[in-house]
């Protein structure tokens, strides 16, 4: 789409967690890979969708491009600048530009804190305005998100993950981020409250110049959120692409695997997606 | 004679806040060798239903008020305990959605197994031990006479669903029901699982009732589809017949808000999002409970204060609404 | 959600007609859901022994804070011919060795008991909140050397490293008792605080915070501990009767407050010689101590079942 630098560049990113065992002196064992070498780039505006099944490690990938977890190895060049490396102090403020959404809307809220001290939270930290001034920014966001602004003295526990979900997202967008990183941000919602998710993420991404990391498991959401595509199995990227291409054309088999085993709302499609699925499984190594 | 035939259930939870309607009225029925998906998202009541078919919803605070089960001419809901223990397991099995807390961890795998068979049919323990190696090596775990002896942690997510499925299928069950079996699935595995649902219940010609969320798993595995919402089914058809022409609003906006895998325009398009929120179930609204959040509700055409019956649209298509897609073509298009 | 947002407008998609989002869709409504804390309030008042505990509990409180005021008597004013009395309608719990009231006695003794539970409970919760919540926060190589150091702590008798305590600070006062007694038993506070943060710092907001940029000592502060508030309350109680029992037992061996000043603890040991005579002078402080520790347990005990993490109800989307 454009020449420009990318937002964010992921190289060979490496995230091991060493399996401690041992009766009285613990000891380290053996290593979980649970990010074995990623590597991918996204333009600013766009959407990299990351696709994979529990355990891929794709959650992880995102915590560690955000500097929640520590890398093993790797680098996560943000902005032009290696996060991996930078100090303290300008990681502090590069958060801002980079913002993560999480998938329950349950433990992702701090049940002692209103809605509107969730969302002024980032101002707060940030000491960003005056008191008023981020009161009235919260009314703003809450607004913005669909969120009756009216509700800000109220706790999380009193309303459905819907709701909750857009408190997150709120809180997410109230230092301008650049980036954010959507982990699997509808999965525990009902379909229909999931497409008004969805749909608020289009338009927030439409308004906002927002470029997104949109990781799940689901490739029908995927789909409908991303311009690009990567697959990500044990660790690794086994395919990357456009979104169309990937879809429409993959080249992998564990991709096609994927593809096939979808449960598709089409009972016509039923009896062919079986068959493919037989070929697959029948050429597909079990691991 | 149908194998399992349910007429007007009404299950209610008895609690400090209230009565919760959480089934409301559903009447279906399902023959040999037949699949039906229930569809709903949470607090339709479609997992209650199967609860109650099974007797096993906790009462207090729960009661069956209204309603019958009847399995092959018996009413399930005038046993006692102790008859419906003999009917649980024998002659209706039911596999739950956690395949992680759903065996016991404490158990090797071939206890879990026998314990049933030795319950219904008192094998002795060879016996016993034989049918378990069968079972597993039905549902396709490898190794089935070494894996018997493992405990249920040495199994995988979808390893234990398939143990479930063999518990199950130990004493050749004439219904499974199957409550969202594969929701905690990987996508692979799911399919994999469904996949041996299908062939099994064609193999043992066993009825089986698919509860799910999910409009695709229905898509794939059922004949017959019922679309729950708020306690109560509002549309009924056969599987085809349903996702071609779906005629209540609720369905049709499922439908819509489903995420599509290919199509045009997936990316740049809106989902048709249905606003608001399930009604309360301690005082539904009066009248159709869809209508607050019905984009074909008007003022004056009753919507609001009658609740709509489940009538007959066409040939096997039951549907619960005013406004059912074929007669709103046929309408004045609203202003 | 305001039901006039645009937003919330189903779209049309080709084969659909154009429709707006119905009116009265109640979207952005809160749900009235009962609060944790009230529902807890309600589960412990359906606990008949603990509601009785907890009046009987406050009414000692008021009454030892209440009557010294109000009393006739002065506690401390010897009169050798008013000495060893029964109760009466001037001494409802008749005299001590030395004429004093001891009703009063009891009460005034009741304030310095309860200071030193309280004082103690609180000091108990103060470190056991700063030791465990900075192993359970930090983890790791600390967690493991902290932990340790608590086992090892854990061996020591109670009492009697209370009295080496006593012994090593010398003077025996409120304050050095309750220092005495906090320092001996704070550990299975410190456990239990340990415990809870470490299953709080699994929850997504403590992520959250720390993805938004807030430092540790923000992170401690405002999303963990004010959420083990439940945690500790319960810690509270079930510390409290066996510091005053503790409290007690120091004073009954002779190592109490010094008169003229007494806890119930004291009393009962200034009884120990009267015993024989006239029971009541140590039977009154000793049935204090019985009925406080008593409460106390019962009180912690229907806390812990009103709050047990198992029973709340479960939130669905």
């Amino acid at each position: 789409m454009s020449e420009r630098e990318p937002l964010l560049v992921v190289d060979d990113l490496r995230k091991e967690f060493p399996v401690r065992s041992g009766f009285l002196i613990e000891r380290v064992t053996r290593t979980v890979k649970a990010v074995d070498g990623v590597s991918f780039a996204i333009q600013p505006g766009r959407t990299l969708g990351l696709v994979g099944e529990s355990g891929s490690g794709k959650s992880t990938t995102g915590y560690c491009i955000l500097q929640l977890v520590k890398p093993t190895a790797g680098s996560v060049r943000f902005k032009g600048k290696e996060l991996t490396t930078i100090g303290r102090g300008e990681l502090r403020t590069l958060r801002r530009d980079m913002q993560i959404i999480f998938q329950d809307p349950y433990s992702s809220l701090d049940p002692r804190m209103t809605v509107g001290d969730i969302v002024s939270e980032p101002l707060q930290i940030h000491g960003v305005g005056t008191r008023r001034d981020r009161r009235l920014r919260v009314r703003e966001l809450l607004d913005v998100v669909g969120f009756n602004p009216d509700y800000e003295n109220r706790y999380p526990h009193e309303f459905s993950g819907g709701q909750r979900q857009r408190i997150g997202v709120a809180r997410a967008l109230a230092l301008n981020p650049d980036l954010i990183i959507c982990d699997e941000p509808v999965s525990a919602l009902d379909v229909s409250i999931q497409a008004q998710i969805l749909n608020l993420l289009k338009d927030l991404q439409r308004d906002f110049g927002l470029t997104y990391l949109f990781i799940s498991h689901d490739l029908a959401v995927v789909r409908s959120m991303s311009d690009d595509i990567a697959v990500m199995k044990d660790g690794k990227i086994v395919e990357t692409g456009l979104a169309d291409e990937v879809y429409e054309r993959p080249k992998e088999r564990y991709t096609r695997a994927l593809l096939a085993a979808v449960p598709v709302p089409d009972p016509r499609k039923m009896q062919e997606r079986r068959h493919e699925r037989r070929r697959l499984s029948h050429s597909l190594a079990q691991g | 004679m149908a194998l399992l035939e349910v007429k007007g259930l009404k299950t209610h939870f008895f609690t400090r806040e209230g009565v919760v309607r959480a089934v409301d009225g559903v009447t279906f029925s399902v023959d040999a060798g037949q699949a039906i998906g229930i569809v709903g998202e949470s607090g339709s009541g479609k997992s209650v239903t199967a609860l109650s078919i099974m007797g096993l919803i906790p009462r207090p605070p729960a009661r069956i008020v209204d309603g019958s089960v009847e399995f092959q001419g018996r009413d399930l809901t005038t046993l006692s305990d102790r008859q419906l223990e003999d009917v649980r397991g024998r002659e209706i099995a039911m596999i739950f959605q956690d395949p992680m807390t759903s065996l016991n961890p404490t158990l090797k795998i071939k206890t879990q197994i026998t314990e049933v068979l030795d319950r219904h049919f008192g094998y002795s323990k060879d016996e016993a031990g034989r049918r378990a190696v069968e079972l597993l090596e039905e549902v396709r775990i490898p190794n089935a006479s070494e894996r018997l002896e493992d405990y249920p942690h040495r199994f995988s997510g979808g390893m234990r669903q398939r143990v479930m499925i063999a518990i199950a299928l130990a004493c050749n069950p004439k219904l499974l029901i199957a409550d969202e079996p594969t929701t905690a699935l990987d996508v692979t595995v799911q399919a994999e699982i469904l996949d041996l649902l299908e062939e099994l219940r064609r193999d043992h010609e066993m009825g089986l009732i698919l509860i799910t969320h999910d409009m695709g798993v229905v898509a794939e595995v059922a004949d017959e589809v019922a679309v729950m919402y708020a306690g109560q089914i509002v549309e009924h058809a056969p599987t085809l017949e349903l996702f071609d022409h779906p005629e209540h609003p609720y369905t049709e906006a499922l439908l819509g808000a489903l995420p599509q895998l290919e199509g045009e325009d997936v990316r740049e398009g809106r989902l048709l999002s249905i606003p608001g929120r399930p009604p309360d179930l301690i005082a539904p609204p009066p009248g159709c409970r869809f209508a607050p959040r019905c984009p074909y509700a008007h003022l004056g055409d009753g919507c609001a204060d009658n609740e709509p019956e489940l009538r007959r649209i066409r040939q096997n298509h039951l549907v619960r609404s005013r406004h059912p897609a074929s007669e709103r073509q046929r309408e004045a298009a609203p202003v | 959600m305001s039901t006039t947002d645009p937003r919330d407008a189903v779209v049309a998609e080709p084969a659909v007609p154009e429709v707006v989002a119905g009116a009265g869709a109640h979207a952005g409504a809160p749900m009235a859901r009962a609060s944790l804390w009230r529902d807890a309030w309600r589960r412990y008042l359906q606990n008949k022994g603990a509601v009785i505990a907890g009046a009987i509990f406050l009414l000692i409180v008021l009454f030892c804070l209440i009557w010294p005021i109000i009393s006739p008597h002065d506690a401390n004013k010897v009169d050798l011919t008013q000495a060893r009395q029964g109760p009466s309608l001037e001494h409802p719990l008749g005299t001590d060795a030395f004429g004093r009231d001891m009703l009063t006695r009891v009460a005034l003794a009741g304030r310095i008991s309860l200071a030193i539970g309280l004082g103690a409970t609180v000091a108990i919760l103060v470190f056991g909140v700063i030791y465990g919540s900075t192993a359970g926060f930090f983890g790791g190589r600390l967690d493991n050397i902290q932990m340790r150091l608590l086992d090892a702590l854990y061996g020591l008798p109670y009492l009697p490293f209370a009295i080496i305590l006593l012994a090593i600070i010398g003077t025996i006062n409120m304050w050095t008792m309750i220092l005495a007694l906090s320092i001996a038993s704070w550990f299975t506070a410190a456990r239990i605080v340990r415990g809870q943060i470490i299953t709080l710092k699994q929850n997504d907001y403590v992520r959250a915070a720390q993805a938004l940029g807030a430092r540790w000592y923000r992170i401690l502060s405002r999303h963990l501990l004010p959420n083990t508030l439940g945690v500790l309350i319960i810690a509270m109680f079930l510390e409290l009767p066996g510091v005053i029992l503790g409290e007690a037992f120091l004073g009954f061996i002779g190592l109490g407050i010094s008169p003229p000043d007494a806890s119930l603890g004291s009393m009962a040991e200034e009884g120990r010689s009267e015993y024989r005579a006239n029971p009541h002078i140590m039977f009154v402080p000793g049935l204090a101590i019985a009925i406080l520790v008593l409460c106390a347990n019962f009180i912690a005990d229907g806390m812990r079942d009103a709050l047990d993490p198992r029973t709340r109800e479960t939130k669905e989307g």
